[in-house]
């Protein structure tokens, strides 16, 4: 263990460790859209930007990047952040003048309008909501290990969306992308079979068919997915059973094991 | 470009070095441009998703999509051929070659190619010639202190036609 | 290889390098070739042919004066070697007649050179005589000139290890395998004072240690051949008229930092360098220069080439590594820096193209020797690419320290057809405009950074009186805005504010509250952006407003 003193407060952290997570432990609220715990640092967004006073590499930097050492000093809202974070929202507002938490954001620093021109695409599918963070790319390839979609172009031109901006078979219809998203800018949509990944080229999943009642509940690929990699120990009695059945399921089946005997009678007893 | 090709492209590069890059290189000079079916191909061969190839293929501006004119028109657009009127010589080239267009492509690349599909029209950042700025290239050969009025000697040597390109 | 096989073949390179019959050389760098270079040396080649005459014909790379090729050497036993300019392939017949007789056209004759130094080897002997003919030293374009990296440019065959061999070549790293520790390497190469020619300017010697004290079983060097900066060409030149003194500093550096594998990294458009530095790396591993064991010794190096695809950002370190992995050249946040995890997650060591070729003759001659060049805690000299609206364009290199003036000036020789210098742009996208009044500015690492610009890789673009200032930064913008990779937002976002508020600007409809916003939206680029793309993106606007305010006031409405 190590002590970094935040904003003047001490505050205990692993050697290492970032420090935009010790600040968000300890109720400090730094914005930060392109960090998520289980990825890579990436540095994207540059909202978390702290000023180091005391440690290696004094001056401002971002948090998300930054890594716990004992006597590091860092401040969270010095007057050049603000001001430098209040520039920051500007440019996402005209990029993504439709994302509500950037209008948030924009409320809580005291911006009331960008002065930069906003950029408004008819019939975007990420709803003008997008400021390319990269977390949707980063959860698709890195943690479901699908890669379905990912960044095309370079510079403005950057979008994301499926290669050839066709339907992409790689896709599992997860809805991570949508999970991850800071700005809510990815929609999908449950067509009674199909789940329609509306921002990713209208990329069709089909849903499974609950066994027992009947409900499609979740896209086949990631069912599969999900019994290989998140819970490899499931029966396959309980494998076609949306989680509203499989939890009935389980009580009766336990019901059922007992009645029948297939738990074997305790050893003494049987003697 | 048939399979074996393809096969002998991706052995030919054993050091993972600039292996992917340097396969992707070598079909876009032998093919002209990236096929789908070939990214689609080499994106199983290579055990990399196809996004991750669209997304090289689109974001280093060696690689093109579309098939190439059969002649590549390049303007160098340096630093030196700047200050010496490249710019002109892109507007002498959009004329002769009646490829006037204004509107900016989705990628932001500027590719225009001719309707016979002769001539394509394209830019790039610094061939390092500026001693003899302003420059273009066309195919592999370069040319050197260009002025407006030397294009369509140049581009005549290559078979362009006024009556059959320029724009009106 | 030992050091008998060394000696022999540098016999066997002067053999070729100064045969006992007369020699034509053709300078065929991309330039030359461009120039008809390849059609002169057709031309020649034919004319000897046609006449039996005995002659050599060969091909060597660019002496740097751009502005005068086609060049041709011509060597005749006994006399100094004199180099022709502006040749065309109609002058092929008067110049082999000239030479079967010992004698040079003279209206074609540039220059004689008697002695030439390659510093690292025994000097070549050409001999005297045609003293009718100006000599090297008093061609102003030459005079100021101190040629360290460029010594063999111009006068050896680039597609032939024997030249190498004759100018002293491969010597250095005999030296430093056999005689030295690699501390005693990176001990010379602090010494000799060197920085990264790159453009940052950190010292080399002390970047190699950062790699070379990591402990790990792999570790990587890579050559950084992405020249990107628009108006810059000498690492084009240096690879294409010397690859084997970049190999041989790759080597040295190797074996003083303990990596066993290396990696040129070259930008596509450059073919001509991607050609001869593939064929002398496989004519280096013919003589055992490359692979194991060498000159040997326990050191072993393997060495491969990755060709870029065309993104300015990789010429940064983190992108280009990203790039040499088959990935999307996006930088990612430092620390770790690529000597603690580089390519593969290795300890890598990065400089660029003429840092290496910098080293042999330190190892050579020393660091002292090198210390004593240039100017105070810039040593050693730099290879400008002189070009723009300026009479005498070409690759220029000077000790450190001097003055912008003589480049432009002296070398340079001032505005064409009597136009007034303006000012001159240096370091590239990253860098800014200097105006004429400061050009007594020392170009060296901190002068330049103390007007607002940087040295960068070594581009000079000199702008005249009808250069426009703002339309020179809107030039540079949009091409960071191109080049742009996207990741972070304030390059991405705010450049694509700056590009559209200075068309508005060029397009005569902007409001002083546009040109505010503009220099507010360039600090906050400068302070919040990912990589050095974006922190130094928006330096070509901050000096024009700080020199050339008058010429945006002037297009602001309202204003007469």
């Amino acid at each position: 263990m190590t002590q970094v003193i935040i904003d003047g407060k001490p505050c205990a952290a692993e050697e290492g460790e970032t420090l935009l997570v010790v600040a968000r432990r300890e109720g400090i609220d730094i914005p930060a859209f392109c960090f998520e715990e289980s990825l890579a640092s990436y540095g994207a967004c540059r909202m978390c930007l702290v000023e180091v006073v005391k440690g290696a590499r004094p001056g401002i930097t971002t948090s998300c990047t930054l890594q716990a050492a004992d006597g590091l000093e860092v401040l969270t809202e010095t007057p050049e952040i603000t001001g430098l974070r209040k520039a920051l929202i500007e440019l996402y507002l005209a990029q993504a003048p439709r994302a509500e938490s950037i209008k948030a954001l924009a409320r809580r620093y005291g911006v009331e309008k960008t002065r930069f021109a906003r950029k408004v695409v008819k019939e975007d599918p990420l709803q003008n909501r997008c400021i390319l963070c990269g977390l949707c790319v980063r959860v698709c390839g890195e943690i479901m290990g699908a890669g379905a979609i990912n960044y095309i172009g370079r510079g403005q031109f950057t979008e994301i969306n499926t290669p050839f901006y066709e339907e992409n078979e790689a896709c599992m219809g997860c809805g991570a992308c949508a999970e991850v998203c800071p700005t809510g800018a990815i929609a999908l949509e449950d067509r009674t079979d199909t789940r329609v990944m509306k921002s990713w080229s209208e990329t069709k999943v089909p849903l499974a068919r609950c066994a027992a009642c009947g409900t499609f509940f979740a896209p086949v690929p990631f069912t599969r997915y999900a019994h290989e990699k998140l819970d490899p120990g499931i029966l396959d009695a309980l494998k076609d059973l949306c989680p509203a059945c499989r939890s009935k399921a389980a009580a009766r089946k336990a019901i059922l094991l007992k009645k029948e005997g297939v738990i074997p009678p305790e050893p003494e007893l049987q003697a | 470009m048939d399979t074996a090709r393809l096969n002998e492209i991706v052995e030919r590069y054993p050091a993972p070095a600039g292996k992917i890059l340097g396969i992707l290189e070598q079909v876009q000079r032998e093919v002209g441009y990236l096929p789908k079916d070939i990214l689609q191909f080499l994106a199983k061969r290579l055990e990399v998703s196809l996004s991750e190839l669209y997304s090289l293929a689109t974001f280093y501006s060696f690689f093109t999509l579309a098939p190439l004119g059969e002649h590549v028109v390049t303007v160098c657009m340096g630093t030196a051929c700047h200050v010496k009127g490249a710019p002109e010589l892109v507007a002498t080239l959009k004329r002769l070659l009646g490829v006037e267009v204004d509107e900016v492509t989705r990628d932001g690349k500027f590719l225009l190619t001719t309707e016979d599909n002769h001539f394509s029209l394209t830019s790039a950042r610094c061939f390092g010639a500026c001693s003899m700025a302003p420059v273009l290239r066309v195919d592999n050969k370069i040319f050197g202190y260009i002025t407006p009025d030397r294009i369509p000697a140049i581009l005549e040597q290559f078979g362009w036609k006024e009556s059959q390109h320029r724009g009106s | 290889m030992d050091l008998d096989a060394l000696k022999a073949a540098r016999q066997k390179g002067l053999q070729k390098l100064l045969p006992d019959r007369p020699r034509v050389a053709v300078g065929l760098a991309t330039c030359g070739i461009a120039a008809g270079g390849d059609r002169v040396y057709a031309a020649l080649e034919a004319a000897i042919r046609d006449r039996g005459l005995d002659m050599e014909l060969a091909k060597v790379g660019c002496i740097g004066y751009c502005r005068e090729e086609p060049l041709v050497n011509i060597q005749i036993p006994g006399k100094p070697c004199v180099i022709l300019h502006r040749v065309t392939e109609a002058d092929a017949e008067e110049i082999v007649r000239a030479v079967a007789a010992g004698d040079v056209p003279r209206r074609l004759a540039l220059c004689r050179v008697e002695t030439w130094d390659p510093l690292v080897g025994e000097k070549l002997d050409f001999g005297t005589g045609f003293d009718d003919i100006p000599a090297y030293a008093d061609i102003p374009y030459f005079a100021p000139q101190r040629k360290i990296v460029l010594r063999d440019a111009g006068f050896i065959n680039p597609e032939d290890i024997d030249e190498y061999f004759a100018v002293g070549g491969y010597r250095a790293l005999y030296k430093a395998l056999t005689e030295m520790t690699p501390e005693a390497v990176i001990d010379e190469v602090i010494a000799s004072g060197l920085r990264g020619r790159g453009g940052a300017g950190f010292p080399t010697g002390t970047k190699w240690n950062f790699t070379k004290v990591e402990k790990s079983l792999r570790k990587y060097i890579i050559c950084n051949a992405d020249e990107g900066d628009p108006g810059a060409y000498m690492n084009r030149n240096e690879m294409e008229s010397d690859p084997h003194m970049i190999l041989e500093g790759m080597l040295i550096g190797a074996y003083a930092i303990g990596a066993r594998e290396g990696i040129i990294y070259v930008r596509a458009e450059y073919p001509l360098a991607i050609a001869r530095l593939t064929r002398a790396m496989e004519e280096a591993r013919a003589h055992g220069l490359l692979g194991k064991n060498i000159f040997g010794t326990d050191f072993s190096f393997e060495l491969t080439l990755a060709e870029g695809a065309g993104a300015f950002v990789c010429g940064e370190e983190t992108a280009l590594i990203a790039s040499i992995e088959g990935k999307t050249g996006r930088p990612r946040p430092r620390p770790p820096f690529p000597a603690q995890k580089g390519l593969w997650g290795m300890p890598t060591n990065i400089n660029n193209v003429e840092t290496w070729t910098n080293i042999p003759v330190i190892i050579s001659r020393g660091g002292d020797w090198f210390a004593g060049i240039g100017a105070e805690k810039n040593t050693g000299t730099k290879v400008y690419s002189l070009v723009g609206e300026v009479q005498r364009v070409g690759l220029v290199e000077v000790p450190l320290g001097t003055p912008i003036r003589t480049l432009v000036y002296d070398v340079g020789n001032g505005g064409i057809d009597g136009r007034d210098i303006k000012a001159v742009q240096t370091g590239g996208p990253s860098g800014g405009c200097i105006p004429a009044s400061l050009f007594d500015t020392p170009m060296d690492y901190e002068h330049l950074t103390a007007v607002g610009s940087i040295m960068g890789s070594g581009g000079v673009v000199v702008m005249d009186e009808t250069t426009s200032m703002v339309d020179t930064a809107r030039f540079f913008i949009g091409f960071t805005h191109e080049e742009s990779c996207g990741k972070c937002a304030p390059c991405r976002e705010g450049l694509k504010h700056m590009l559209m508020i200075l068309d508005k600007i060029l397009s005569g409809k902007a409001t002083r509250e546009n040109l505010d916003l503009l220099e507010e939206l360039s600090g906050t680029i400068k302070k919040t952006s990912l990589c050095g793309l974006g922190q130094t993106a928006p330096n070509p606007v901050l000096t024009t407003l700080k020199y050339f305010r008058n010429e945006y006031d002037a297009t602001l409405k309202g204003a007469k």
